[in-house]
């Protein structure tokens, strides 16, 4: 006489059922997107292979790892990356002049 | 500070707190020059650069640390290292920066200790193709966003987020940063709210939905508030954050000292530090460009400049200040470690003084002349080497502080929720608050202010209005109560005033009909004007709800209700000014008290109006004028100026117990206690026994035209 199948099943179902419940927040959660795999390159633009060991003992380079996607030309005129250095000019703010642009770069 | 000053900023020795350049995500000034060139190709290039006064290239050696790129994985990455970062950008790791922080690789030795550093990747996190699998998150996580903002906006706002104790009702709902700072353009410029303090692109402000926009529109959910029980003017007087961060739970900075060329940071009064579990509660201010009253964290510097000779008063640096400090810490007795605190006229002249002798020779200015801004003042020496102090109308004295716009408490919490007397009683902080105004004053302790006062409400308005609440709002009912009691007392125990119910021939016309449409006028809008000043009295959202679709009706209601009486007012002046002039005859109805006591049925004359008529045709005339006067001036205040509101507000509010007292006691005697006189108001007439019996001397006036005619 075989074992009944439902002393088999069953505690592994609820372990697998309470299991999927407790973690389903974290698999729905949708901000966090899963990215393509990516290539890491390095400032002149050669790929980073660590599994071959080419080029591995390179730093990566955001501009050209992220750059061959995304515009990181266009995105780092955002402020939060100039912070006002592309703003800076010397006349900036006559009353204040030693404030040189609407940045924390020019600013003292 | 230079770029590279600017990237590597901080402490090698503690490399824990984040200075310029962890902050900074890389890009920009941290990769090119104002040329628009790479640092590290053109110093290959230029090496003698590195010696030049060129402030980009000063000392700094970009061939060796490469530059700071823009780290992506700073905000997308969750779990970045930013400990890390900060620690490899103050050991001049510039490029290796990302690979290290976001965990992908091992990075071991420092540019700064003059080693070139080595890189070990992580194998596990590559696939077999060479590329790297990493999650990332296409809005960043609110955890990315704080490692900078928790640390800045807590010295200006107390402002923290993801924080149990110092929670944010739209935080507990699951929102993050970038649901409200979204990315609006593509260079990843994010919308911005509407900043006091013009600190940086004030290009974008407003570029974010504000409170109103989402809430009215239902935006991402946004529950829409009724607002029954606020008055309309608090809502457009008042921004939302006012009332709905109460009380902050993180302590901000008060202020920060120089003094020692070292910025030294104070905490809010009673916090042990910064960022510290600590109950505070926010300054007031009207905002420039709404003229709204905001909350705001005003932080108190001490600053020193050097006024030039173009009038300019320049902020001087901290290593300028402090070879000044150098020369007279030792003369400062009494004084902890790093802490003057100076506030004496001596203190404060020493080290002006010493200034005045350290910045000789500065090639930065013309002319000498050192000032010491602390607490709205400015101090300056004068010809005679003397201190002057005057209040600061410098740029220094200028600001209304950093407005507060984060941990927003659930309505529940929010002013108002309990009623009025959250803002409008003895011990709100609205008005009564003490709120420093110099961290180091006069006798070298802080020095406050009413936050009151600092919305435009002198004290003693405050006090004025403060007694409205305190004590008329809660005793009026039982007051009233006791005046009914009273009544019913008298009706009981005297007993009507005659009786006369029977239509008789030849009765006389008493009220012509004008005059009875006068009354009829007056007691209508009475009444309307009775029930909409209860609800305000007493914020009543029961009965507004019943009567009105919203606390505007209800005021728009109560100001015309309250013109047409006063309309009508002037027009029973008109009436009957001329019968309540007072004759010798009242004296003896007063000095029998009407008739009204004792139980005996006793004559009194009367002209058309008894004495009692007349002393409540007057007392009403006067109340109808004071309260239409400040009735309408209420109409306008929110161009009038809060002193006045507070004073017009309680006046009105006061006259209106007053008057109702009075009317409840006139229709009782005009009802019960005199019956048949309601008629007279219904169809004019009155028989000629009750005029003979209640006016006497009219009767005979009216028989005596009779008689000529």
């Amino acid at each position: 006489m075989g074992k009944n199948p439902y002393k088999i099943w069953g505690p592994a179902l609820v372990v697998l059922v309470v299991g999927l419940a407790l973690l389903m927040p974290s698999l729905l959660s949708a901000k966090i997107r899963t990215h393509a795999p990516i290539q890491l390159k390095t400032e002149d633009g050669k790929i980073i292979n660590p599994l071959t060991g080419e080029n591995a003992d390179q730093p990566y380079s955001p501009r050209q790892t992220c750059g061959g996607c995304h515009n990181y030309n266009e995105i780092t005129k955002g402020y939060h990356f100039q912070q006002g250095w592309d703003r800076v000019k010397d006349d900036f703010n006559k009353k204040k002049p030693w404030v040189l642009s609407d940045g924390m770069m020019g600013k003292f | 500070m230079t770029p590279f000053g600017f990237a590597m900023a901080g402490d090698p020795k503690n490399p824990v707190m984040p200075g310029c350049g962890a902050c900074h995500p890389g890009g920009g000034g941290l990769e090119f020059d104002r040329d628009g060139k790479r640092y590290d190709a053109r110093l290959q290039a230029e090496p003698q650069l590195a010696q030049s006064l060129d402030g980009d290239y000063f000392k700094s050696p970009w061939d060796k640390t490469g530059v700071v790129e823009a780290d992506c994985f700073v905000c997308h990455l969750p779990g970045y290292n930013f400990k890390d970062r900060i620690k490899q950008l103050i050991m001049q790791n510039f490029k290796w920066a990302s690979t290290s922080a976001s965990g992908i690789a091992q990075v071991t030795g420092f540019v700064r200790e003059g080693q070139t550093p080595a890189v070990q990747y992580n194998k596990r996190l590559f696939n077999e193709d060479g590329k790297i699998y990493l999650e990332l998150s296409g809005p960043p996580p609110s955890e990315n966003c704080t490692f900078c903002h928790s640390f800045s906006d807590m010295r200006k706002r107390g402002f923290s987020w993801n924080d149990r104790i110092n929670h944010d009702v739209h935080n507990l709902k699951g929102m993050g940063c970038a649901d409200c700072h979204w990315s609006i353009d593509q260079e990843h410029n994010f919308a911005k709210g509407d900043e006091n303090v013009s600190t940086v692109r004030d290009d974008l402000d407003n570029t974010m939905k504000n409170c109103k926009q989402c809430h009215e529109q239902g935006f991402m959910g946004a529950p829409r508030p009724a607002h029954l029980s606020v008055r309309p003017n608090h809502l457009e007087k008042l921004a939302c954050e006012t009332c709905h961060i109460p009380t902050l739970h993180r302590a901000a900075a008060e202020g920060f000292d120089v003094t020692t060329g070292t910025l030294v940071n104070y905490p809010k009064l009673g916090a042990t530090q910064v960022g510290a579990n600590f109950d505070w509660k926010p300054r007031y201010a009207r905002k420039h460009k709404d003229g709204k009253v905001w909350p705001v964290n005003n932080l108190l510097p001490t600053v020193y400049t050097n006024q030039d000779k173009d009038g300019i008063y320049y902020p001087l640096y901290a290593r300028e200040i402090g070879k000044g400090y150098e020369k007279i810490k030792d003369k400062l007795k009494d004084k902890k470690p790093g802490r003057p605190e100076l506030h004496t006229p001596e203190e404060i002249k020493l080290m002006l003084s010493a200034l005045a002798e350290t910045l000789k020779g500065n090639k930065r200015f013309q002319q000498i002349r050192p000032n010491y801004h602390k607490g709205g003042q400015i101090h300056s020496l004068n010809e005679k080497d003397e201190i002057v102090t005057a209040k600061d109308e410098t740029w220094c004295g200028e600001g209304e502080g950093f407005n507060i716009n984060h941990n927003v408490a659930p309505a529940k919490l929010a002013l108002g929720a309990n009623g009025c007397a959250d803002c409008h009683s003895d011990e709100a902080h609205m008005f009564k608050g003490q709120i420093v105004t110099d961290i180091f004053g006069p006798d070298g302790k802080p020095t406050y202010i009413s936050s009151g006062r600092l919305i435009g409400c002198q004290p003693w308005a405050y006090y004025v209005n403060q007694f409205h609440q305190t004590y008329l709002t809660p005793y009026v009912s039982i007051i009233l109560l006791f005046l009914v009691f009273g009544l019913v007392l008298h009706y009981t125990g005297q007993g009507p005033k005659g009786a006369d119910f029977t239509y008789e021939p030849g009765e006389i016309l008493r009220f012509t009909l004008t005059e009875r449409w006068t009354h009829l006028v007056r007691m209508i809008a009475f009444l309307l004007l009775t029930l909409t000043g209860y609800i305000f009295f007493y914020n009543n959202v029961t009965l507004l709800r019943m009567f009105f679709s919203s606390p505007s009706s209800a005021v728009i209601f109560h100001w015309v209700a309250g013109l047409i009486f006063l309309g009508a007012s002037v027009v029973a002046l008109a009436h009957w000014a001329k019968d309540a002039r007072f004759a010798d005859y009242d004296k003896e109805w007063l000095k029998k008290r009407g008739g009204y006591f004792g139980g005996k049925d006793v004559a009194v004359p009367a002209g058309r109006l008894n004495a009692g008529q007349k002393i409540f045709f007057w007392l009403t005339a006067g109340l109808s004028l004071l309260m239409g006067g400040t009735g309408i001036l209420m109409i306008f205040k929110s161009s009038l100026p809060l002193t006045l509101n507070c004073l017009i507000s309680t006046i009105h509010g006061f006259f209106a117990v007053i008057f109702v007292a009075a009317i409840i006691a006139h229709a009782y005697l005009g009802t019960i206690a005199n019956p048949g006189t309601w008629r007279a108001l219904v169809d004019g007439k009155v028989g000629r026994k009750w005029a003979q019996k209640h006016h006497s001397e009219w009767y005979k006036e009216v028989a005596e035209k009779e008689e000529k005619e």
